[in-house]
């Protein structure tokens, strides 16, 4: 009964923030939903990783780099767009993290947890420099007329092209909701994660569903990588804000919540615009999300510890 | 018989645990009893794949099976019901016995009949079928765990202590659903509540320091004056 009035209350308080924002300013919510469709879609595929497997995966934006540039070389050479690209792109980043599962991380899943986060950790930083002998570090974009596609309604104009990221988003967490809730697969998945020796107990080939688990979320983090080419540029060093700020997403939002990082996301993304809506306070955008994964972090141990 | 050990070692590390254990079922109720530390659960883990036998040979319906990977001994006919339950708590109890049968052949073509024979054997997982299992008393878990072994359709029940943590009235139900259990599959059951499970048992044997101290029939067993003293507190 508390839980659910806490519950209404702060959906109430969300509600209302949302309505006066957009009153005030609505190019805050929107551009927020943007951004936040943008982080979620990334950090979802790290949430499924650290849900099931248990290992923080810190080579997470390395992948979305390497995604990027096969993209950026498949576009070039073929002439074709990204979204045609990103079919094969996701078919080998599913490829390339299910042999990064099989030769490295296997071997450590049963040392202590440092080991994975070490090893993860050379990866990113191995991957990233292989794409600096490979492309060097100099900036590669393409263009494309769809990304400046705007909408007007009344004296407002805004771009819309960035809810593609917001509806991927969408798309993913009722994707995996539906796989992991309502599939034989995807339940073992989740039983995996919530006990793997029960798990083999029951007769589900652990270490393939660790293996099938981890080469999915580098697949969707490879199809992340795809459409991210059409409104970034790629770099060797470009995934690297994204691990960080996938692993605070998914701290905020709590292991094994993969709706509760599209909600962190929001409320990541509303946040910074909502900075940027002061003209003096724009360089500061970036600290909001510090900040909250501060707040998360220190209200949940209050919160344990009163309980 | 089902399941045959022969001379069986092993242990974890440097630490010898099983020092050449002779055991087999047929298609009857064994009970194995000692003390702790004597080497049940370490038997059990061996014939599950647990743990990797040193010495000595597991042979499960004439096939060796010592040193598989658990997965694929369950997937050949053996079900356990462990100590600790290890069901998937955030899950109901719908899920957990799904998956019992999910990834077994034998059970996994006969889901609904295994469902009918699991709810009636346990009229409470009907009550709470949409619970999530971490929610429930231990008891109730107790009989969640033999009901997700049971949908697999095993050929070979292994329980691993299931009285540990139950109160009595639990302690008897649990036995007396196993006696009748016994008349269609095969079962080892682990026990230090003696003379409860001697109820449901027809063969026994008592292991101590790793080896097999004694071997003998339910009767034998209640009779013998080591057991008497040293498990019914007589």
């Amino acid at each position: 009964m508390v839980n659910k009035r806490k519950t209404t209350l702060v959906v109430a308080l969300i509600a209302a923030a949302a309505v006066i924002i957009l009153a005030w300013r609505p190019t805050v919510l929107i551009y927020g939903l943007q951004a936040a469709g943008l982080y979620a879609s990334i950090a979802v595929p790290m949430g499924l990783i650290l849900g099931i497997v248990h290992i923080v995966n810190l080579a997470h934006g390395e992948f979305l780099m390497v995604a990027a540039y096969a993209t950026y070389l498949l576009c070039k050479s073929l002439g074709i767009d990204p979204y045609l690209a990103l079919l094969p792109v996701t078919a080998v980043t599913a490829g390339l993290g299910f042999v990064v599962y099989k030769l490295t991380i296997r071997q450590t899943l049963k040392a202590p947890e440092l080991n994975q986060l070490i090893l993860t950790f050379g990866l990113g930083i191995s991957m990233t420099q292989i794409a600096n002998l490979l492309f060097t570090s100099q900036t590669r974009k393409l263009s494309f007329d769809y990304v400046s596609a705007s909408i007007d309604i009344g004296e407002l104009s805004f771009g819309v092209y960035n809810f593609v990221f917001l509806g991927a988003a969408l798309l993913m967490v009722v994707g995996l909701r539906w796989y992991l809730t309502r599939t034989t697969a995807g339940k073992a998945a989740v039983a995996v994660g919530q006990n793997p020796r029960g798990a083999a107990i029951v007769g589900i080939d652990v270490d393939r569903t660790y293996g099938f688990v981890f080469a999915m979320a580098t697949a969707l983090v490879g199809m992340m990588g795809a459409m991210l080419i059409t409104r970034s540029a790629v770099f060797p060093t470009v995934g690297s804000p994204y691990t960080m700020k996938s692993f605070c997403l998914v701290a905020m939002a709590g292991i094994g919540n993969i709706p509760g990082i599209l909600g962190a996301s929001i409320l990541l993304g509303v946040s910074e615009n909502l900075l940027k809506a002061f003209r003096g306070l724009r360089g500061w955008a970036d600290i909001v999300f510090f900040v909250l994964i501060i707040t998360v972090i220190l209200g949940r141990s209050i919160r344990g510890k009163k309980a | 018989m089902i399941l045959d050990i022969k001379k069986l070692e092993t242990g974890y590390g440097k630490l010898r645990v099983l020092r050449g254990v002779d055991l087999s079922v047929g298609r009857e109720s064994v009970g194995l009893f000692g003390p702790n530390g004597a080497g049940k659960t370490t038997l059990i883990n061996a014939i599950m794949g647990m743990v990797r036998p040193w010495a000595g040979s597991i042979e499960f319906e004439g096939a060796p099976i010592g040193g598989r990977p658990t997965h694929l001994v369950a997937r050949a006919g053996i079900a356990l019901v462990p100590q600790e339950r290890e069901l998937f708590p955030g899950m109901s109890v719908a899920d957990n016995l799904e998956l019992g049968a999910a990834y077994v052949p034998r059970g996994r073509d006969i889901i609904e009949k295994q469902l009918d024979t699991v709810l009636s054997l346990f009229p409470i997982l009907k009550e709470r079928y949409r619970q999530l299992v971490g929610t429930m008393s231990g008891g109730q878990q107790r009989m969640v765990a033999i009901g997700r072994a049971l949908m697999a359709n095993p050929i070979l029940l292994i329980l691993d202590e299931p009285s540990l943590g139950l109160q009595p009235s639990i302690v008897a139900e649990v036995f007396d659903r196993l006696s009748v259990l016994k008349k269609d599959v095969a079962i080892l059951v682990t026990e230090q509540n003696v003379r409860e499970s001697l109820r449901a048992i027809d063969r026994g044997y008592v292991i101590e320091n790793g080896r097999v101290l004694l071997e003998d029939t339910a009767e034998g067993l209640a009779k013998n004056p080591h057991v008497v003293s040293a498990y019914l507190g007589l």
